[in-house]
């Protein structure tokens, strides 16, 4: 560019020569001058023709035609030997410089740039990037930006040259590091030179709006085009983080301030709009401020409007919830924006109770378009909310219904507080939704956003106000601190007189309310008061002895089980007892441990039958599982319950210090070569109880899904117990690693999973993941590429696209978890050959 | 962590039947004796040194013992047991004899009251036939003094306490709907009442140094009232019971602590003051009947003694350090 743009200059030059004559004595002097500097060395002549050269500068047409030539052939003179010694002060430093950094700006910047683009490492290299570092600091950048704000300054330029005077303004940083790599001055670094551009911006807005009050145009069109490159390339929190804490403040009094930055909000070109508006409004706090900024912007602005009522609202989610309350209450400020509101907010409520938005976006999406919801409907007045009463109404509905229908806790309490917050905005008399849930951080932010809304700002930018404000409250907090600790001290000594502190109470953990019944001390006993019994007293001390009793009468119980688990699986919390669930399910797996064949049988048989509640059902998957994680701990150690075998060698290791086999194996080994690759652990093997019977947990289940009946709707609506059935059937499935069953169990919990892989529900695929995974875990390599065969490619891409389309986060990540293991079975599968021949 | 309750000092086994009553006698002359009551009319004189009885008395002809009280000054027991008598008991020299009885009339539960006056003669009150009734006499004679009746319908008398002050003697009764009620016997007129409680007063005991007495009652609340100087009743303070019934409530000599007899098998130790549970004494494995502070001169010798429907007795040493 600047090659072309040096040889267009000397074009002109050599026309201007010919056609004005009176002009030729300044050419010529001035191209003496240049050679007299690239070839002399005396400092005198050198020093003589730079200061003939500056006089120049007040000539227009030396500056528009010559200079760039000028100082090219100045900085080509970089070999001679005066460049290199340059120094500031010297004879020849002193007109260099101001003839360097009084020229025109832009032009001095090029040339600066491209010859640091196009030089090699030398010494002038580094004396080129000392004299624009030079330039940064003393201001040139902010004479540039207000040369072209000027009104019939230099707007006579190409809009080429033009383009290429923003595009190395705003490139700066990445230009001189591509050349100077790790030796790039801290200067150019973006963390540097943005907010310093900024600063300049913000210097050459003050002079804009001094200019303005004196009566003088402006055009702030090169100042927009700069700040919309800039962002675009993605620099837009340092320029705005520099920026925005003056403009807020500067227009918080001066409405003029207030117009130049709308102008310039204008001017910005529009493909840089969206980046320019997200930028500014992510740094910006209050919706104030954004008005005071940004004006009517967004209703004039096709592409403002757009980005600011669409884009930022529903198809991008990743920005803080400051961010939504800036920008809806921008909206909500002004009358005439106040139709945009009202627009968001029928476009939100479409988006929020779209039933297949819910299926495919992610929660976090969710969460940010629930709270542009709740934000929305606080900001509208009573009048307004009458007005679209039908659509919030249709909305509230349709999105709570469709929500309480999900299998994912945090969607089904997004809906409720949604729910609860719209109805009672809403007021429709006597029917107001109202749900029980347990409030955590996230619900308390949705429904604080509810109540506290003020459109005014809450800028931290203003130390001075805020510091004064914080000092005034301090002593009176102080105050009033030890106030109340006297007046408490004051009454603690009145207490004293008359307490029993003197005596210290004795532990009274003991002293509990009498139990008229006594605990049954048989199984038959037991079961007998679970059956029939209306004391509520019984019960429950039938249900909390159930499990011990179960446990230690392993003979009595074996001749009840099948009956003892019936009654259990059919027992209602009648008495409102404490921790009934907990209770009953402790001694359901008591009884599945205790006599493991025919109970496990009896449960899963009655996971398909007719008559059950899904909660029933889900009891049975969770006791199943749970018995099986207690039959899968090794023998040897009964008592701890379950504990990873690997951990449990190691202690047995560690425990018996003289143990002879060990002692033996360490003499084996230590004579032994081994050929192998690196050293392979020994973990004694133990017997478990699970491996035996594992078969027997998990064919039933598998039988007979897809039997539809009346109550029971595995594959339809009963979306909920399908996702528990695939994570139970993973967890027995990971359980009985190492078992011989292992491969024909994952056949066929493959052959199920493969059924359902493509389920609309996320808890089902997520069941899904958590199934394949365990498969690939438990399932000996050599069998599962076998089993595999032909599927096994395409099992991968169905991975490949899980991990990367999905839309829930945990889906991913288990479909990732599922590539890595089948590749490394893969990996082993395919190196144990080569390690053999 | 709190420290553990602490076990009994001793118990005290062999009393045949539900102890229903205990006493101590513990003011110097002799061995340190503790008189205790049973269910089926023997009177056991423990003596706190051996641990063993030193003799038992049969009385009130195999009728239950509900109350037991040693004269001041002379070796002197009085018994009143369910078979509607008093009994004087003459126990100097190992003597064991009825020297005197008297036929009260009464039915109920509600143990008497007995009052030695400065002046040397002794006041007992007792229930009478009339379930409501109070009646006053002078020892020496069974000479009548008053009866005393509430005007109101307050049900039967369940409890009293008599004691001296300036005026004259005072008599705090419980009733079975829940009231107490503050007598002047010499007027022979209520000084005030207060519906303490919903169901009946089980028992009562007042600290007549501090003007302030506490009530149980068979529900799960223990109130406990101050008397002021015009002689009103007023309500002081009050604490939950983890499990209903009181049968006994005694404040220690020193207006330290507070303990109870529940029907929970538990005695139970509040501090006086403000009714701050302390401790939660289980050893009996029924119900708690009675339960004693010993008249010991020296604070740190002061025991607790409680017996229970499960025929034992424990004696306790507990905030015995000073």
């Amino acid at each position: 560019m600047l090659e072309l743009f040096a040889i267009q200059s000397t074009v002109t030059l050599d026309a201007n020569m010919e056609s004005a004559g009176s002009k030729v004595p300044m050419r010529l002097q001035a191209g003496s001058c240049l050679r007299t500097l690239s070839t002399s060395r005396d400092p005198r002549e050198i020093a003589n023709s730079l200061s003939t050269l500056t006089s120049f500068l007040e000539n227009a047409e030396f500056t528009r035609l010559h200079y760039t030539h000028a100082l090219q052939v100045l900085v080509s003179a970089r070999s001679c030997q005066w460049f290199r010694s340059l120094s500031d002060d010297d004879e020849v430093g002193r007109p260099w410089h101001e003839f360097v950094f009084t020229g025109p700006p832009d032009q001095t910047l090029l040339v600066l740039l491209d010859t640091i683009s196009s030089t090699e490492e030398c010494a002038g290299l580094d004396r080129c990037v000392s004299v624009l570092e030079k330039f940064l600091s003393v201001g040139r950048l902010e004479a540039l930006l207000w040369s072209r704000c000027v009104v019939g300054g230099v707007c006579s330029d190409s809009s080429q040259l033009t383009e290429t005077v923003i595009g190395h303004l705003a490139a700066l940083p990445s230009i001189t590091s591509n050349r100077l790599h790790t030796k790039t001055p801290d200067a150019f670094l973006p963390q540097q030179y943005y907010p310093l551009l900024a600063t300049n911006i913000l210097c050459t807005l003050e002079k804009t709006c001094q200019a303005l009050r004196g009566g003088q145009d402006c055009s702030l069109g090169f100042v927009a085009q700069v700040l919309g490159k800039v962002c675009i390339q993605g620099h837009s929190s340092f320029i705005f983080a520099a920026l925005v804490p003056r403009l807020s403040s500067l227009t918080r009094t001066d409405p003029l301030w207030q117009r130049v930055m709308q102008k310039l909000l204008e001017k910005i070109p529009e493909r840089c709009m969206e980046s320019v508006i997200t930028g500014l409004i992510l740094n910006l706090r209050g919706a104030a401020v954004v008005s005071r900024l940004m004006g009517n912007l967004v209703v004039t602005n096709k592409k403002a409007q757009f980005v600011l009522t669409h884009k930022l609202v529903l198809q991008q989610y990743q920005h803080p919830t400051q961010l939504l309350k800036s920008l809806l209450g921008y909206l909500a400020l002004n009358a005439e924006r106040r139709p945009l509101l009202k627009q968001v907010l029928r476009s939100v409520c479409q988006v929020w109770c779209n039933s297949s938005a819910i299926k495919h976006t992610c929660v976090e999406q969710q969460l940010y378009v629930s709270k542009a919801l709740m934000l929305c409907v606080a900001l509208l007045n009573h009048s307004e909310i009458e007005e679209l009463r039908e659509e919030m109404l249709q909305c509230m509905l349709g999105g709570v219904q469709c929500r309480l229908d999900s299998n994912i806790e945090r969607i089904r309490r997004m809906g409720m507080v949604v729910g609860e917050c719209l109805s009672q905005r809403l007021d429709v008399p006597g029917s107001q939704l109202k749900f029980k849930y347990e409030p955590d951080e996230e619900i308390r932010e949705l429904k604080s956003l509810m109540e506290s809304l003020s459109t005014k700002d809450s800028e931290e930018f203003e130390p001075e106000h805020q510091s004064d404000e914080s000092r005034r409250l301090q002593p009176e907090s102080e105050t009033s601190l030890t106030q109340s600790v006297t007046s408490q001290s004051g009454r603690d000594s009145d207490s004293e007189l008359d307490s029993d502190d003197d005596l210290t109470p004795y532990d009274m953990s003991a002293d509990q309310e009498k139990k008229k019944s006594v605990p049954p001390r048989y199984v038959r006993d037991c079961l007998e008061a679970l059956m029939s019994s209306n004391d509520a007293e019984r019960v429950e001390l039938s249900l909390h002895a159930a499990e011990s009793l179960l446990r230690r009468k392993g003979k009595a119980t074996q001749e009840v089980s099948v009956q003892f688990s019936k009654v259990l699986l059919h027992l209602d919390d009648r008495y409102n007892t404490e921790g009934f669930q907990v209770l009953r399910q402790n001694a359901m797996v008591a009884l599945t441990v205790t006599d493991t064949k025919p109970v496990v049988e009896y449960l899963t048989t009655e996971f398909y039958s007719l008559n059950y509640s899904l909660r029933q059902r889900l009891d049975i998957l969770e006791v199943l599982a749970l018995s099986a994680q207690e039959l899968s701990a090794p023998i040897t150690n009964k008592h701890t319950g379950t504990q990873p075998i690997a951990a449990v060698a190691a202690q047995d290791q560690s425990d018996d210090i003289t143990h002879w086999r060990q002692i033996v194996e360490k003499r084996i080994q230590s004579k032994t070569r081994c050929i192998s690759k690196g050293a392979t652990q020994m973990v004694q093997a133990v017997p478990n109880r699970y491996a035996p019977v594992a078969g027997s947990f998990i064919f039933p289940l598998l039988r007979n899904y897809d039997r539809s009946q009346v109550t029971f709707d595995l594959l339809g609506t009963d979306h909920l117990v399908l996702g528990r059935l695939l994570h139970t059937l993973g967890l027995l499935m990971h359980l009985a690693i190492n078992a011989p069953v292992a491969s024909q169990m994952g056949r066929a919990l493959l052959d199920f999973v493969w059924s359902v892989r493509f389920h609309t529900d996320q808890m089902v695929r997520r069941g899904v993941m958590f199934a394949v995974c365990a498969v690939f875990l438990s399932m000996p390599s050599d069998n599962l590429l076998t089993d595999l065969g032909d599927d096994l490619m395409e099992t991968r891409t169905w991975l490949a696209d899980v991990a990367e389309n999905d839309c829930d986060t945990d889906c991913r990540s288990l479909a990732v978890q599922g590539l890595i293991l089948l590749d490394k079975n893969l990996k082993t599968q395919l190196q144990l050959p080569d390690v053999e021949t | 962590m709190a420290r553990p309750p602490p076990n009994p000092l001793y118990i005290l086994r062999g009393s045949g039947d539900v102890v229903n009553t205990l006493h101590f006698c513990c003011d110097g002359q002799g061995p340190s004796l503790l008189y205790s009551g049973s269910g089926k009319g023997a009177i056991h004189v423990w003596n706190l040194t051996t641990r063993r009885p030193e003799c038992v008395l049969e009385s009130h002809s195999g009728n239950s013992v509900i109350w037991l009280q040693a004269l001041k000054e002379s070796s002197t027991l009085i018994s009143q047991g369910r078979d509607m008598r008093m009994c004087v008991w003459d126990l100097s020299e190992g003597r064991g004899a009825v020297t005197d009885s008297l036929l009260t009339g009464s039915v109920g539960f509600c143990q008497c009251s007995l009052l030695e006056t400065r002046s040397g003669s002794t006041l007992l009150a007792h229930p009478t036939e009339n379930m409501e009734e109070v009646s006053v006499v002078e020892m020496k004679s069974w000479t009548q003094v008053c009866t005393l009746k509430p005007h109101l319908k307050l049900g039967m008398l369940m409890c009293m306490k008599m004691w001296q002050a300036e005026s004259g003697p005072v008599l705090c009764a419980g009733y079975e709907d829940g009231s107490v009620i503050l007598w002047d016997v010499s007027h022979r007129r209520p000084f005030s009442c207060l519906k303490a409680h919903t169901e009946p007063v089980m028992c009562l005991d007042v600290d007549v140094c501090r003007q302030k007495g506490v009530s149980g009652s068979s529900d799960n609340i223990l109130h406990s009232w101050t008397i002021n100087d015009q002689r009103n009743l007023q309500m002081h303070s009050s604490v939950q019971l983890t499990n209903p019934g009181v049968s006994s409530a005694r404040v220690r000599a020193d207006g330290k602590i507070l303990a109870t007899a529940g029907w929970d098998n538990n005695i139970r130790v509040f501090g006086w003051k403000k009714l701050k549970a302390l401790a939660v004494l289980q050893h009996h494995t029924d119900m708690v009947n009675s339960v004693a502070f010993s008249d010991h001169q020296d604070p740190p010798q002061r025991l607790l003694a409680a017996g229970s429907k499960d025929q034992r007795i424990t004696v306790w040493s507990i905030y015995s350090e000073s």
